[in-house]
């Protein structure tokens, strides 16, 4: 090798440790604004949530429920709620339907397990029916229509009858699968 | 890959364009100089970036703005670390605008044809300090509350339209909701996008004009990229460094206790504005608000002509001096006027004292609708030495304070009442020197009452020794939360003590001769069947002139409850706050 091919040579390694340098740093200084926030952004997802009990919450009594099962909608109001950095006391939560069988009761929550949606019951063919995407279910919340948008019948969660009061545990479940699986 | 740049050059010329950013010719080579352009770029980008993720956390009202920045702090991962990049790139923005302007001064950079170039970099002076002054309300705590009232409270100094201004920059006459919405539009969208379309006019006149070479040229020309590029790099990585390093050692940014005009606060900017708040000490806030800045900004616009000659421009270098010489000045003076005075320093171990409070309540209890303000305005742990300072402290002591920290002005006359009716409190209380001492009853007429000097200052040192025994005795009596009972049998010791049933006592000096314990008798000085208790506490507050008390004797020890002084709830507050710790003796 020549002395002048070994100079090119020596200046394209220079060359080539600044570009290198130069791309590595301008890449961190653009990247780390991101970096920066990004545990935060992705905190509901990192977040270790669930494994809390779902507390029993009082909705009504058992008297104001019709004898012949038909199914009423009651307000849940949850005694206490937190909502980030807030923390409620008796608000509403959610609604479900009871349905009385004897001395026990059935609870259906009203959210449409297909995508949500408010269910309707309906007096008049006496069954349960979605408007959103024409879901519908029968008294005993399973699923009546073949091809039917849900692919599970109705959410149904605890209850229990003391003292002639229904309480029930409260609970929401992942839309659209066929399983009940808890939200948390 | 090659294939894809192409398709994309042949529709958007973007090979040309990258091109022509990054060979731009650096005549007489990369310097280190010109490095705070990029750096205040790669800054900007920086606050854009956090800045948009912060909004995901923040909610502007005045009932949730401080929350949502305790619980992104508090309760978001590396919430806190977001928050603080924030905060101390904010600062270094202002450290770094500083040296880039003296950079452009100095060099003369500011001079024909540059002049439009220099006056939009004043411009983005203006609007990135506007940035900082509505960034540090947005938290709606104490410091930024009060700091940013006083801000606005100049705006209305300007002539005809200052009123108005006002109301429109606050969105009305108080401090509310709408101070907060506007502040954060001002924050988050109007500031930022005038200081974007500002920098990219700054950039279009830079590239027009090209770099001003500081003469002697140090090496042969070379391009923007790559030798500048590295420098600019590292640079910005330095800049880094340091607000990651600031971030860390702080943890974060502060937070001080919520926003709450009922509660004081010595209002103080941030750093960067305490030469200004510092001037306000000396000149009207007319000049400090309008006259002063408006000159500053003729004479910045002026500079480029008063430049012109070779003393003209060591006019305007030596102005920018005596400017930055008078703002450092101004700071130290700020600053140390502020560390020297005891109150100053009180309110602030106060603001702590209650940041720290409200954020140990809301994480265990969560926050109600009405916002964290209300955890502390409710906390009987706050509320105890408010109570105290403004309605004891003027007689009484607190370890020495008004109960809150702060020294008390006026001279002690009534007893310390940090560790009331503790054993310690007692023993102490019942040694002659102490007793006739400020901390106890010096500066009241008991200094020279039967108790002082026909008792105390009597006893033998076999009596003295058996002080102590009687003081865990009436102790027992207070049942404080922090100090253990005593058992039966102690305790029916002790009362023999008390009723000097083995006479240990001289005749005249026992303390059945004047005082009580669980008799119905009348005695001649104040009872102590459960002195100190919550509930003897209370009723002596309501009313020390009660015959069970100091009846007729009572020096100056206001009835509280009997003159309705107090609501029975206070009253019930102080009492329980007084009881609820040991002194710091």
């Amino acid at each position: 090798m020549t002395e002048k091919e070994e100079r090119t040579d020596d200046h394209k390694n220079r060359r080539k440790f600044i570009v290198t340098s130069t791309i590595g740093a301008s890449a961190a200084c653009a990247l780390f604004p991101f970096a920066s926030g990004l545990p935060s952004v992705l905190d509901p997802v990192t977040k270790k949530s669930g494994g809390a009990k779902v507390p029993w919450t009082k909705v009504t009594s058992l008297a104001t429920l019709p004898e012949d099962g038909t199914p009423t909608k009651f307000e849940v109001i949850l005694e206490k709620v937190t909502d980030a950095w807030t923390t409620y006391t008796n608000i509403p939560a959610g609604a479900v339907y009871l349905a009385r069988n004897g001395n026990e009761v059935t609870a259906y929550n009203l959210k449409c397990p297909h995508l949500g949606c408010a269910i309707d019951y309906r007096a008049n063919t006496n069954d349960y029916f979605c408007p959103c995407h024409n879901s519908t279910f029968g008294l005993d919340g399973s699923v009546t229509t073949e091809n039917s948008p849900s692919p599970r019948g109705m959410d149904t969660m605890d209850t229990k009858v003391e003292e002639g009061i229904v309480w029930i545990r409260f609970q929401q479940f992942r839309p659209n699968i066929a399983e009940k699986i808890p939200l948390s | 890959m090659k294939a894809v740049i192409d398709w994309i050059d042949n529709r958007s010329g973007i090979r040309s364009l990258v091109k022509e950013a990054l060979y731009e010719k650096v005549p007489g080579g990369a310097r280190w100089r010109y490095v705070w352009g990029s750096c205040l770029t790669f800054v900007f980008f920086t606050q854009v970036v956090t800045g948009t993720l912060l909004w995901m956390f923040y909610s502007p009202s005045t009932q949730t703005a401080w929350e949502s920045v305790y619980f992104l702090e508090y309760h978001v991962a590396g919430g806190w670390f977001l928050r603080g990049v924030h905060h101390y790139m904010a600062q270094a923005m202002i450290v770094l605008l500083v040296l880039h302007l003296m950079q452009v001064v100095i060099d003369g950079a500011y001079k024909a044809p540059r002049e439009l170039n220099f006056w939009f970099g004043i411009m983005m002076l203006g609007v990135t300090l506007a940035l900082s002054l509505t960034g540090y309300l947005l938290p709606w705590d104490q410091k930024g509350y009060w700091a940013t009232a006083v801000a606005t409270n100049l705006m209305a100094e300007v002539p005809i339209i200052g009123p108005a201004i006002q109301k429109i920059v606050v969105g009305g006459v108080e401090y509310g909701h709408h101070t907060l919405t506007r502040f954060f539009a001002l924050h988050a969208g109007v500031l930022p996008a005038s200081l974007v379309g500002l920098v990219v006019v700054h950039i279009y006149l830079f590239r027009k004009h090209g770099i001003h070479v500081k003469e002697p040229r140090p090496k042969r020309d070379s391009y923007f990229w790559p030798d500048q590029v590295l420098k600019d790099a590292v640079a910005c990585l330095s800049v880094l460094l340091a607000v990651v390093t600031l971030t860390i050692y702080f943890h974060g940014a502060p937070l001080g206790p919520p926003a709450d005009p009922s509660n004081e606060f010595p209002a103080r900017p941030e750093w960067y504005f305490l030469f200004l708040f510092q001037l306000l000490k000396y000149v009207p806030a007319f000049w400090g608000a309008v006259i002063i800045p408006a000159f500053l900004v003729l004479w910045m616009f002026l500079q480029p002509f008063i430049g012109k000659t070779k003393a003209g421009h060591n006019f305007n270098v030596g102005f920018w001096w005596t400017l930055i010489a008078g703002s450092v000045a101004l700071t130290a003076l700020a600053m140390s006027e502020d560390q020297a005075n005891l109150k100053h320093g009180a309110a602030i171990a106060e603001a702590n004292w209650q940041a720290e409070r409200v954020v140990e309540i809301a994480t265990n209890e969560g926050i109600p609708t009405a916002g964290a303000v209300s955890l502390l305005r409710r906390d009987p742990e706050n509320l105890g030495r408010r109570l105290f300072a403004s309605h004891c402290s003027s007689c009484h002591r607190y370890n020495g304070h008004d109960g809150r920290g702060y020294p008390v002005d006026d001279p002690q006359s009534a007893a310390d009442l940090a560790g009331f009716a503790s054993a310690e409190w007692i023993t102490e209380l019942l040694n002659y020197d102490h007793y006739v001492s400020a901390k106890y009853f010096g500066g009241t007429k008991f200094k020279d009452g039967t108790m002082a000097k026909k008792v105390l200052a009597k006893y033998s040192e076999e009596e003295r020794a058996l002080l102590p025994k009687i003081a865990k005795l009436l102790a027992d009596q207070a049942a404080l939360p922090y100090e253990s009972a005593l058992n039966e049998e102690k305790k029916e010791e002790l009362l023999g003590l008390f009723y000097n049933d083995d006479l240990k006592f001289e005749d005249g000096r026992a303390c059945i001769e004047c005082h009580d314990i669980d008799s119905e008798e009348e005695g001649y000085a104040p009872d102590l069947t459960g002195y100190g208790s919550r509930e003897w506490l209370i009723a002596f507050i309501e009313n020390p002139e009660d015959k069970r008390f100091y009846g007729k004797k009572n020096d100056r020890m206001p009835c509280y409850g009997r003159d309705s002084k107090l609501k029975s709830e206070e009253i019930q507050i102080v009492v329980d706050w007084i009881r609820s710790k040991p002194a710091q003796f």
